[in-house]
């Protein structure tokens, strides 16, 4: 059972794609909890939506690719800027005009960038895990992503299995993998078993077109630069998937507040829900003092 | 002794009365308390100030008619107009250009005056028991008794001593009963000799003329209210819902037409700021800080599992033993716990002994108020009325207690040792949801004992406080998590807490467990000692007494009267070679001199010479004491006049192993004690032998809540 069901759901049309979302709690300011990389859906925000309702609107969405929302292949339907447009539809759906937008990993990079195009309808920014390109001289995440869409290896074994090739050939075996990485935390089989399981409710043609998206004309290193708004990281010190001196990096061009989670790895609002909660609600209560 | 003193004071001058202000701290933020004169002055405010100082720069103003302002008679000068004007000029003189304004009782009506014509001037108004002429309604007592204010009544009685000729021929009559009745809190002794003696510093004159001079001029209810309702400041009420001298509904509706928050205590009478100053102290830090809309801090935050255990240790400053013995628990807790990281929250003399032993002194122990200071202003010749030392020192426990819940609520302990931390333990008690962590609580005597002199007063007194912790563990043995008496049962002074209270022992073993005496030093073996003694110049045949007083002042009268001693022991015994310790409070030039005496400002391991001495002639501290035990040695000792606990708590403790040698002060002359050091030098003792696993015993019992 869920811990809190919807005041309302519904679906949102844009671009030839329907987007469903889901509405809990009617609290001024607004909380919208975004998507991240398509792998999984909006069920990732389940240890929040309960807390944060009980204070606030909190709208969570699938976006495209996972969840409720249509699965696509076209690569350009999973730019940032995309994103940026599907939560601007979302908030226009549910009436509401401004929000707070909090993204984890790489739905910080569709967050700032929603703030960087849209900066009158943000009144804060939080980025947890953030999954953004900053160039700030990561040689192994390079050297991986360079080989993602080569030929997977034989008996692939570590981060090789980060591969298009391997994951149309062993899927399940990618995701567990995968996870495990996410929650390198001890003690995380549920957080591993739930992402997994939302993970096989979309499959490897839709995380290969998500991989081929193109990345926004302005990077997101000047984009963050250019924000005006209140800006939150939240930033494990074990990410293994976004290294935690890319959220240093993110709170400084901000101008914003660190967090540092000391000992949590990449996904800290599943695996240190409480701590999150509080932060979340700490940083919304001050914008609206 | 103060916990706090001002950094600026001065006087303005209005018109030949002279208002008198005090400055304390630094920052952007500055708190301006106005305390309801004349009835008390500034000191009112003293379990707030040191804490609030520490954040915001913080002006305390003494309203004409007591404390250090002037004391006008005529009631045009105690107007609305004249307070509010004094207040602005002080204002002015401090140059502050706007404030966050504290006030209490009727002093709100000049607060709220304030606000309503300079709200430049006043940037949040917190308004504690504010009495603003009709809000709510005031307290039956007082609209039955103003009809007879001016009337010579016939053997008034209870409320009907609010009258100015009661004010004027019985001023303590009516002040003792007024702040009775205040003081509806159970064990407010203190506040209450606090709140009569500020009163007291005025007249009953002038409070009468202060009461007719505040009615002057007030303008009808529905001004009164429009003025509040058009207030451009923030307000906070805090309100005690047993107000006796307030009533509620007076705040419940400040708070609601100047559209305010309001925070009730309940159970609380109109004296808050005095008797809940934690809960005060928070309530305005929270209130200021808000609407200062701080940012966001950066912060780390470690997961659980992630910590390293940690512990907080406070060791008390107040005598020099507990350094000692902490270090050896601390030392002992490592064996157990290799990991335990420790930090100690400590002031001197503590500090010194730490820092040699490369311990870590948490840097906001810098902002701890000096009990070792307080102690040492407290004596006075031979003599320290311990018990009222420690009541006095009421102010800087409490600024103390919130330096120890701001390190506390930060730092992530898993366990709080209080080794005798008093203002953690009766703090958390009074405000049990202010506790972090695990709580350990040592101590090596329990229970306030009156001294005779003191007679009936005094023992009602010790009662008093006993009861009050009597029933602080009752009800909250939560608060506790382990006690530990450092002894054994058998050194429980035999007696009652008070009449109608429990016996101690009996009390005691039920809620501690015992450690056994904890030396913090090894004593040296047969052999150790002749090579000590070699290396520290004493030859055998030689009888070497050795004189200590401690580090404080206090020891001057007993050294003076043993050198005075000295000559005719001298002719007793001519192979005695004396040894005094001044300490770094007596300059050793200022004592005579003789042959055969050596006075020394500082000894270096003074424990050394002890340990070895053919004689001891010490004060009737606990540590000393029982060093002199545990290495089997002879000494007199001398309690220090009222001092009751080396009069009961360590004599009869000594008493258990069979050691040294009761002297009293006041009643032993120079030839007596020289008779005395006679007897005893070099004289064979067969004590009990003092444990050598306390520290050990009381580390296993810290250990199992880690």
């Amino acid at each position: 059972m869920r811990a809190v069901e919807p005041t309302s759901s519904g679906y949102v049309e844009r671009s030839g794609i329907r987007l469903g979302y889901e509405v809990f709690g009617d609290g001024d300011p607004t909380i919208i909890l975004l998507p991240t990389w398509t792998i999984i859906h909006s069920r990732f925000w389940k240890m929040q939506t309960p807390y944060l309702s009980r204070h606030h609107r909190v709208i969570t969405y699938d976006g495209p690719g996972n969840g409720r929302s249509d699965r696509t292949t076209d690569p350009e339907r999973y730019r940032s800027e995309e994103y940026a447009h599907d939560a601007a539809a979302v908030l226009d759906a549910c009436g509401v005009d401004r929000a707070v937008l909090v993204g984890l990993s790489l739905g910080a990079k569709y967050g700032a960038r929603f703030a960087w195009m849209f900066p009158e309808r943000t009144l804060g920014l939080v980025m947890i895990g953030p999954s953004l390109h900053l160039d700030i001289g990561l040689p192994e995440r390079e050297a991986v992503f360079a080989r993602l869409f080569e030929p997977s290896v034989e008996d692939a074994q570590g981060w090789d299995k980060y591969n298009v090739d391997h994951w149309y050939t062993d899927y399940a075996d990618f995701t567990e993998f995968f996870f495990a990485q996410c929650f390198s935390e001890p003690h995380s089989t549920k957080p591993r078993e739930d992402a997994v399981g939302w993970a096989g409710e979309t499959g490897p043609d839709v995380l290969d077109a998500e991989s081929r998206s193109p990345e926004p004309e302005l990077g997101d290193r000047e984009a963050l630069a250019a924000l005006t708004c209140p800006v939150l990281v939240i930033h494990g010190t074990g990410d293994r998937i976004a290294p935690y001196t890319a959220g240093e990096e993110a709170a400084r061009l901000t101008d914003g507040t660190l967090a540092a989670l000391a000992g949590s790895g990449h996904i800290p609002n599943v695996r240190d829900p409480v701590k999150v909660n509080l932060l979340l609600r700490d940083f919304v209560d001050r914008l609206a003092s | 002794m103060r916990a706090a003193l001002p950094v600026i004071e001065g006087d303005v001058d209005r018109g030949g009365v002279g208002i008198h202000y005090e400055v304390f701290g630094s920052g952007e933020t500055t708190l301006l308390m106005i305390p309801p004169s004349p009835i008390t002055h500034s000191r009112i405010w003293k379990g707030l100030v040191p804490n609030l100082a520490r954040h915001y720069r913080v002006v305390t103003i003494d309203g004409r008619g007591n404390g250090k302002s002037d004391r006008p008679t005529d009631i045009a000068a105690h107007t609305v107009e004249a307070n509010v004007g004094d207040i602005l000029a002080v204002l002015d003189a401090t140059g502050t250009e706007s404030a966050v304004v504290v006030a209490h009782c009727h002093a709100n009506w000049w607060a709220v005056s304030l606000a309503d014509r300079h709200s430049d001037r006043v940037d949040a108004l917190i308004a504690i028991a504010p009495g603003v002429p009709y809000l709510g309604r005031p307290q039956p007592h007082w609209v039955d008794t103003a009809p007879h204010w001016n009337e010579i009544l016939d053997d008034p009685n209870g409320w009907e001593l609010n009258n100015r000729h009661v004010y004027v021929t019985r001023h303590r009559d009516w002040i003792e009963f007024f702040f009775g009745k205040q003081l509806v809190e159970a064990h407010s002794s203190k506040q209450f000799e606090d709140a009569v003696d500020w009163a007291l510093e005025s007249s009953g004159e002038i409070l009468a003329t202060g009461e007719e001079g505040f009615d002057e001029r007030v303008p009808d209810r529905e001004s009164v209210e429009a003025m509040c309702r058009s207030l451009q400041v923030p307000t906070l009420t805090i309100h005690g819902d047993l107000d006796v001298c307030q009533h509620i509904d007076r705040g419940r509706e400040f708070a609601l037409v100047t559209g305010g928050e309001m925070i009730v205590f309940e159970g609380s009478g109109h004296l808050t700021p005095a008797r809940e100053p934690v809960r005060v102290n928070r309530a305005i830090r929270r209130f200021v800080d808000e609407h200062k809309e701080l940012p966001m801090h950066s912060q780390t935050w470690t997961r659980g599992m992630n910590r390293t255990k940690k512990a907080l240790y406070l060791s008390s400053p107040i005598g020099l033993g507990h350094a000692g013995r902490d270090l050896a628990i601390a030392q002992e807790l490592r064996e157990i716990e290799p990991d335990l990281e420790i930090e100690w929250l400590a002031q001197h003399p503590v500090t010194a002994v730490l820092e040699t032993a490369a311990e870590r002194v948490h840097p906001a122990s810098e902002w701890l108020a000096s009990e070792s200071g307080h102690i040492a202003s407290e004596a006075s010749g031979h003599d320290l009325h311990c018990f009222q030392a420690l009541r006095r020192m009421d102010e800087i426990l409490v600024a103390n207690f919130m330096v120890f819940q701001e390190v506390v609520e930060e730092g992530g302990y898993d366990v709080v040792i209080g080794d005798e931390a008093w203002e953690v333990d009766y703090y958390w008690h009074e405000n049990p949801e202010l506790k972090r962590g695990s709580n350990v609580w040592l101590t090596d005597f329990v229970g306030y004992l009156p001294m005779p002199d003191g007679g009936e007063h005094e023992a009602f007194l010790t009662a008093d406080y006993n009861a009050e912790m009597i029933e602080h563990i009752a009800r909250f043995p939560r608060i506790r998590d382990r006690a530990i008496f450092v002894g054994n049962p058998d050194d429980i002074y035999p007696e009652v807490f008070g009449p109608g209270l429990p016996k101690i022992r009996t009390w005691t073993e039920e809620h501690f467990d015992f450690s056994g005496y904890i030396t913090g030093f090894t004593p040296p073996t047969p052999t150790q000692s002749e090579e000590w003694r070699s290396e520290l110049g004493y030859d055998l045949d030689e009888k070497v007494c050795v004189v200590t007083v401690g580090g404080s002042g206090v020891g001057r009268d007993l050294l003076e009267k043993v050198i005075a001693a000295f000559p005719k022991v001298k002719t007793m015994i001519p192979e005695l070679r004396m040894v005094a310790v001044a300490g770094p409070r007596i300059e050793p030039e200022s004592l005579p001199r003789h042959h055969g005496l050596e006075v020394h400002g500082y000894v270096n391991r003074l424990y050394r010479h002890l340990a070895v001495c053919d004689l001891a002639v010490v004060q009737g501290g606990l540590t000393t004491t029982m060093e002199l035990t545990a290495a089997q040695r002879p000494f007199l000792y001398f309690p220090l006049r009222n001092h009751f606990e080396q009069n009961f708590h360590v004599r009869h403790r000594l008493a258990q192993y069979g050691a040294g040698r009761y002297m009293s002060y006041h009643d032993t002359d120079p030839d007596q004690l020289a008779e005395a050091i006679a007897a005893e030098v070099g004289r064979q003792v067969s004590y009990r032998e003092v444990e050598t696993d306390g520290a050990r015993k009381a580390a296993q019992m810290i250990a199992e809540l880690i």
